[in-house]
This record gives structure tokens, sequence and C-alpha cells, in this order.
């Protein structure tokens, strides 16, 4: 008979935290990124809306608001990576 | 393999892909076939451990955290790509350059009526403009674009009200500012000069 191959262990949950509390968190966090996403679309359309008038001054205010909160669900998404780990 | 690990029971634990053969289990010593296999080293390593385990080691109960994860992360990519949309409409915008504002004949002012409008466009021909008479000695011309969303504001005289007829919009015939409606910006005027009786657009106006 062979030799049984080698195995990772299963991961294990981390300690003091319970599974419902990681999803509870993961609910969280999805929500508050759902809710960022929905306000760039809005600060996507106040973009357009500036490009019709050539306002590049607003333009440019709705980009760097959006990248902002890019950045922001960025960095929830990796905290939930960490979070999770 | 244990004595007391069956064929059947082993077939039981494994993946449905890495089941045996019907045939194989039923004949006894035909399922020691599958002896040095992965299959084999999972069922002497205890009850309830099977090879698959090894390459989706994600329990059943955890199914469902998984699946939440994946979709902050899709809406994580969601997020930078709207963030990247609007760096490219505010880049398209401030590579716009407005239209030059050059001197433009725009009607005789005899043929424009006395509480009249006469359409025209400025400062180029995509842009059109409403010339308003009224009062004989009285001219005021607007970019006929509406400030919300471009639709064609039209004159009502009766009200002195420039209106947008997409979202009734209205604007001030007498210098463009917003009365009513969902426009925040009021609408652009056209510098006029009447030489000659003739009316000249001089600046202003486009967006």
């Amino acid at each position: 008979m062979a030799a049984p191959p080698s195995r990772r262990p299963l991961p294990a949950s981390p300690p003091g935290r319970t599974r419902r509390t990681a999803g509870t968190v993961t609910s969280i966090i999805g929500v508050f990124v759902l809710v960022l996403v929905s306000l760039q679309l809005f600060l996507l359309m106040v973009a357009l809306d500036a490009a019709i008038t050539l306002d590049d001054g607003l333009a440019w205010a709705s980009a760097l608001a959006s990248v902002v909160l890019g950045a922001c669900a960025a960095f929830l998404y990796g905290y939930l990576r960490r979070f999770q780990r | 393999m244990s004595s007391s690990d069956s064929p059947r029971d082993r077939s039981r634990r494994d993946a449905p892909g890495q089941r045996q053969a019907p045939e194989a289990s039923s004949s006894g010593g035909r399922a020691a076939g599958a002896e040095g296999t992965g299959e084999e080293a999972a069922g002497a390593d205890g009850p309830g451990e099977a090879v698959w385990r090894r390459d989706f080691p994600v329990p059943a109960a955890g199914e469902e955290e998984v699946t939440r994860r994946e979709f902050v992360r899709y809406l994580t990519l969601a997020s930078g790509g709207l963030a990247v949309a609007t760096l490219g409409v505010g880049a398209w915008t401030s590579l716009q350059e407005p239209a030059p504002r050059r001197p433009k004949a725009i009607a005789a002012l005899d043929d424009v009526p006395v509480g009249g409008e006469h359409l025209f466009r400025y400062p180029t021909e995509e842009d059109p403009a409403i010339l308003l008479r009224p009062a004989v000695d009285e001219v005021r011309a607007f970019s006929q674009r509406c400030t919300h969303l471009a639709c064609l504001v039209v004159w009502e005289r009766a009200d002195g009200h420039l209106v947008c007829p997409c979202h009734h919009g209205t604007f001030d015939a007498a210098d463009g500012r917003v009365l009513a409606g969902p426009p925040e910006r009021p609408l652009s005027p056209i510098d006029l000069e009447v030489r000659d009786g003739v009316v000249w657009a001089v600046g202003g106006g486009g967006h």
C-alpha cells in the first residue's frame, strides 16, 4: 500500500470569533460598499451633466470624490480579507 | 485498508466524480483496484476525511460567507470601474475647448417683430440660440439649450418665460435665471450689438 499523501488541514475559525460573527461583518461591509457604489453612480451622472455644459471644475470635483469613495471601498474589501484570515 | 471500510461506504464518502463503478463496488475484491490511490489513502485516515476535501476545503457552513465575500469583491471592482469612468469624463471635459466667440450677424432688426423671436446658432452651428424682441428698442438673446439636460427652450410670450418642454424648467426671459423646474443654472446669455439696423452676436452663449 502506498503511503498516504500529505494533506493540508482544513482552515480553522479564528479563535474567539464565530462563523456567524464573520458572516455579519461581511454583510455589513457589503452594505457599506453597496452604498459607496451607489454614490459613485450618482457622481458619474453629475460628471456627465458637467460634461454637457463643459463645466470641467464640477467634472473634476466629481471624479475626485468618486476616487475617494473607490479607495474607501477597496480599503473595506482589504479589511474584510484580513478579517477572514 | 481497514476491514470495516467496505467499498460501498467508501463510495458514499467520496466525491461523485471519484466514485467507483457499480460493478467494481459489487464485486467486493475488485474494489481493491483503488489501492494506492488517494481514495484509498483517504479512507485510511479515518471516517469523514475524503480526498476531495483537499481540493475543496470549504465547509458547507461557510459557503454562504464565501458568496458574500465574492459579492463584495465584485462590488469593489465595480467601484474602481466607476471611479475610472468618472475620471475619464473629467479628463474629456477638460480637453474640450470652448468655441471662439466671433462677432456674427444674426438678423436685421426690422425682420424681428416686436414681441417676436428669431432662432439662430451661436457661437457655432451646433449651438442653437434664441433672439427675443420684447419691446421696440429692446433685444435679448440666450442659448436655447436648457441647462438641465440640453433640451431646447421655447418662448412663452404670455408669461414672459422661456420654458423647457422636456421637464418644464422655466427661465425668466429678462435675464435667463431659473424660475422653476429642475435646472440649477441660468440660461447662457448672448451679448448683442445693433449695428446699422443689424443685430450682431458678439460674445457669450454656448454651454
